[in-house]
């Protein structure tokens, strides 16, 4: 791409405290995950899951994956690990429509997030972002779609800036190319 | 003085307190850079425009819209509910949660539930709210309302959060910060859980999805909307948008604005009841208007509205930073705070703030959307002095006094006879004296141990000026002199500085001798009638005087002729077109200068190099945006200029701000002044403002008096008079 807008989203992203990693493959990508992730994995089934058999794939690297009845697996599940829609380069940001309560709960209560992205999926800046945010408005369904950028963090005391306060504290980025270009699935 | 005592003594407690404020000094200064750093390569200006024209379009189409959010909304599957005031608001939520038999409400921040009580009103009703916004639960443990918008709990310690925390955990908690927000972690995980309602604010309503979205950085909100059953949104009808667009233009300037982030953590977006554990989640919306239409409807207030909760105005205040948002607000804070809490808490609730701000205009020129708080404090002031009057010491020296021109000016006159047993020979400035008792009608005892405060000039300016003998052979143009009080009574010399000048680009100085004082003191104690009165008499003396341009020495000045005479007689015909005629003649002297003139250039000859440091008077640089021409006329007559800290940070002067209402907030703020030029090393410091003079002259010269304070004119004119 002429505008270098994935490096720009990896420089924004990093610069947030997420962690961004290029992967060859989705096989090395879920090496990766493999590696980092602890404890309870919440993989949320969506078209992409089953499209590349997320969930055994991560089960034969030897992720403890949890894809159903996410409330019992605990307040504190290791890992949450899913694909996304689309990111943003300006702000590093990734968004994921999370309309499935299963994707909230995976994304929201894990010590760790996974998400795999496509790097053709990277807009050039927030403002590029109108288009696809109104389609995926279309109709009138109800609608949950999160704007990630960098782990949880909070100012809160003596406005010192801590890492990890509600939400995940470690966000992990993959770049996996050919995933998916359509900015309407997940 | 019109304040009463438990306010005054809570501007006292906060400056007996220096912690705080020494800690949101540290966050003002950190937060300017990290602003800067934020917008870099973006147009602050064009956004802030912008957001300004969205907001006010959705300000005259908002039935239209929210008609439109309701029906889209309600598509989705939400229940939206209406509330008139707070009251009704709360009244929904414990009627939902009765309905629901819930006992746990997890909520994440939402300012106007702390308009409205809401915590308290669930109590009354066996409910217990649980926050779990971090700043925002420190808060609720130690029974307190937010002193900030963006961090509630800005003006706590460590120590504080650890004990509050210890004591409600039943075990000892370190005073250490990373372990305080685990625990809260830890510890606020089971109220989501155990939450039968989940209650959320909203950042946006957006009237074309019926959606809300949410700006957070910990990710409590997501938690709040996801976990419970039923979801609440509590929010004030003003958070309306057209469409997804607008929204997201917000937060492209919210988060940079207000902790200089380019995005928070989490946008969050929903519309209607998503999946919840098996089945499908209730929404149900309840937009509260509680005083926001009567906010609409006020011509002079409205623009309030485009607020889009940044918090910056508070963070770049000197008023804030000196006393904090528990002194200086009420449920919302600072500049923005003076103003809602006369719309939604009642202007008796705000009488004592909207007196409190100095008039710096800081918070002007941060806001991003665009608002002249500054202007509409000002305007809830003179509602204030007209409902409960402004004290009698101001009653008589405005009323009485300005409005007879030659009243004042005699009674000044014989001042600087007056005050001649008490003043004392000043070592900075010899031939200068100065006050140490004040004259008594002007001022009261006690204010001068901090500073110096300077006599009035044996011979005002306008005494003065006939016997100035100006050279000038067929002048190039002819300028009208508005003196202004500060150079007329006290520094005549600035004035006398200023047609030599003139002379030297040969230009003619005029000088209407029926001018009068500008009326700012007056206005800004809130008394619009003498305002009004003294805008005639200028009006009057400068449409007479013919001239091709009008020049000013004060800022403030400046800008009462440029904005406040037009506006004050605007509702006048016979009076509105002269005073727009000369509104366009008028400007700064520095600016005519070096903008009209191109002095810089033509001085480019002069050699010798002296240091000095520069002040910029708040209401130069933010009131007319003039801060470079100042210094390209000092660097091009020889000045090298050490640029002191926060050069263009309020000195602490306000008028009778300083003399009469809040001499303390006042000597904290003209403290800070004080420190950033002595950090500066350099012996003179030069400013644009006779006002800033007063107080950089008494405050630097208690600190050093081997530093010497002066009129960019002054400097100039040494300058030409060595060639
Ligand atoms: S004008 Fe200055 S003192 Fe007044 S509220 Fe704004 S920043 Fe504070
Ligand atoms: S008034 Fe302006 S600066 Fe203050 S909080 Fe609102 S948007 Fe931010």
């Amino acid at each position: 791409m002429t505008d270098n807008r994935v490096e720009r989203f990896i420089e924004s992203a990093k610069r947030v405290g997420a962690t961004v990693e290029k992967t060859e493959n989705l096989e090395e990508a879920v090496k990766y995950i493999a590696d980092k992730a602890k404890g309870t994995t919440l993989v949320p089934v969506t078209p992409l899951v089953i499209r590349y058999g997320l969930k055994a794939l991560l089960q034969n690297a030897g992720v403890e994956v949890l894809n159903k009845q996410f409330r019992d697996g605990g307040q504190f599940p290791g890992a949450g690990v899913t694909f996304s829609n689309f990111a943003m380069a300006d702000t590093g940001t990734v968004v994921l429509e999370s309309t499935d309560e299963n994707i909230r709960l995976a994304t929201t209560l894990p010590e760790r997030h996974f998400i795999i992205v496509d790097p053709a999926t990277i807009l050039v800046d927030n403002l590029a972002a109108a288009a696809p945010m109104n389609a995926l408005h279309e109709g009138n369904a109800p609608k949950f779609i999160a704007y990630i950028t960098g782990p949880s963090r909070t100012a809160d005391i003596e406005r010192v800036l801590t890492i990890g306060c509600h939400g995940p504290r470690e966000l992990y980025i993959l770049l996996v190319e050919n995933i998916s270009s359509d900015l309407m699935e997940n | 003085m019109a304040t009463d005592m438990t306010y005054k003594q809570s501007v006292d407690i906060a400056i007996g307190n220096p912690k705080l404020s020494k800690a949101l000094h540290l966050f003002g200064d950190a937060y300017l850079i990290a602003r800067e750093n934020a917008f870099r390569g973006l147009n602050f200006e064009e956004m802030r425009t912008e957001l300004a024209a969205i907001k006010d379009e959705v300000r005259v189409r908002r039935k239209e819209l929210l008609a439109d959010f309701i029906k889209n909304a309600e598509a989705a599957g939400s229940k939206v509910f209406i509330a008139k005031d707070t009251k009704e608001a709360n009244e929904y939520v414990i009627r939902l949660a009765k309905e629901k038999k819930a006992t746990l409400i997890a909520k994440s921040k939402s300012m106007v539930s702390e308009e409205a009580h809401l915590n308290k009103a669930l109590a009354e009703h066996g409910i217990r709210a649980a926050e779990t916004d971090l700043g925002e639960w420190i808060i609720q443990l130690a029974g307190q309302r937010p002193s900030h918008m963006v961090m509630p709990a800005i003006h706590m310690f460590k120590e504080e959060v650890s004990e509050l925390f210890s004591k409600e955990a039943g075990k000892h908690l370190p005073a250490e910060i990373k372990a305080l927000v685990d625990h809260a972690r830890e510890r606020l995980r089971k109220e989501y859980f155990n939450a039968d309602i989940g209650l959320t604010g909203a950042n946006f309503l957006i009237a074309e999805t019926g959606g809300i979205g949410l700006v957070t950085n910990e990710g409590n909100a997501r938690l709040c909307a996801t976990l419970p059953k039923v979801h609440v949104v509590f929010a004030g009808i003003h958070k309306l948008v057209r469409n997804i667009e607008d929204a997201i233009k917000i937060t492209q300037l919210l988060p940079r604005n207000a902790t200089g982030q380019l995005l928070t953590s989490y946008v969050t977006w929903i519309r209607g009841g998503v999946s919840a554990d098996g089945g499908q989640k209730e929404q149900h919306i309840v937009l509260i208007d509680g005083g926001r239409e009567a906010l609409y409807e006020s011509k002079a207030c409205q623009d309030a509205l485009r607020c889009i909760q940044c918090g910056a105005c508070a963070n770049v205040c000197p008023v804030y930073q000196t006393v904090g948002g528990h002194v200086f607000g009420s449920i919302y804070i600072s500049a923005i705070g003076i103003i809602l809490t006369a719309f939604y808490e009642g202007l008796d609730k705000a009488k004592e703030i909207t007196r409190a701000c100095i008039g710096c205009r800081s918070c002007v020129a941060v806001c991003p959307a665009k608002i002249d708080l500054e202007e509409i404090i000002l305007h809830l002031r003179n509602e204030v002095t007209k409902i409960y009057g402004m004290g009698a010491i101001k009653n008589v020296a405005f009323k009485a006094v300005m409005k007879n021109r030659s009243l004042f000016h005699s009674m000044v006159r014989a001042a600087s006879k007056l005050q001649r047993p008490v003043t004392e020979k000043n070592a900075d400035d010899p031939g200068r004296r100065i006050i140490r008792h004040l004259p008594l009608h002007f001022m009261s005892r006690d204010y001068t141990e901090w500073r110096n405060l300077p006599a009035i000039a044996e011979k005002p300016f306008r005494d003065q000026f006939d016997s100035i003998v100006q050279k000038v052979d067929k002048p190039i143009c002819r300028v009208g002199f508005f003196v202004g009080c500060g150079a007329d009574f006290v520094y005549p010399e600035v004035g006398v500085s200023l047609t030599k000048v003139l002379n030297s680009f040969n230009v003619e100085a005029v000088f209407p001798k029926t001018q009068n004082c500008c009326g700012i003191p007056a206005l800004y104690a809130g008394d619009t009638e003498t305002g009004e009165f003294l805008a005639k008499q200028n009006v009057e003396a400068f449409t007479e005087a013919q001239v091709d341009y009008i020049l000013c020495i004060c800022p403030t000045c400046t800008m009462a002729v440029k904005r406040d005479f037009v506006n004050r007689l605007a509702d006048q015909p016979q009076w509105a077109a002269k005073a727009v005629a000369l509104s366009l003649k008028t400007m700064d002297a520095s600016a005519f200068l070096e903008n009209v003139l191109g002095a810089s250039a033509k001085m480019r000859a002069v050699r010798s190099v002296k240091e000095i440091t520069y002040h910029d008077s708040c209401h130069l640089k933010r009131g007319s945006n003039v801060w470079t021409e100042p210094r390209a006329l000092l660097e091009s007559s020889g000045h090298r200029i050490a640029e002191m800290k926060n050069s263009d940070r309020c000195c602490g002067f306000g008028g009778t701000y300083s003399f009469l209402s809040h001499p303390q907030i006042s000597k904290q703020i003209t403290r800070d002044k004080v420190e950033t030029i002595q950090a500066t090393g350099v012996k003179t410091v030069a400013t644009d403002c006779p006002g800033c003079m007063i107080m950089l002259k008494g405050a630097v010269g208690k600190a050093d008096p081997t530093i010497r304070c002066v009129h960019t004119m002054e400097l100039l004119a040494e300058t030409l008079e060595q060639k």
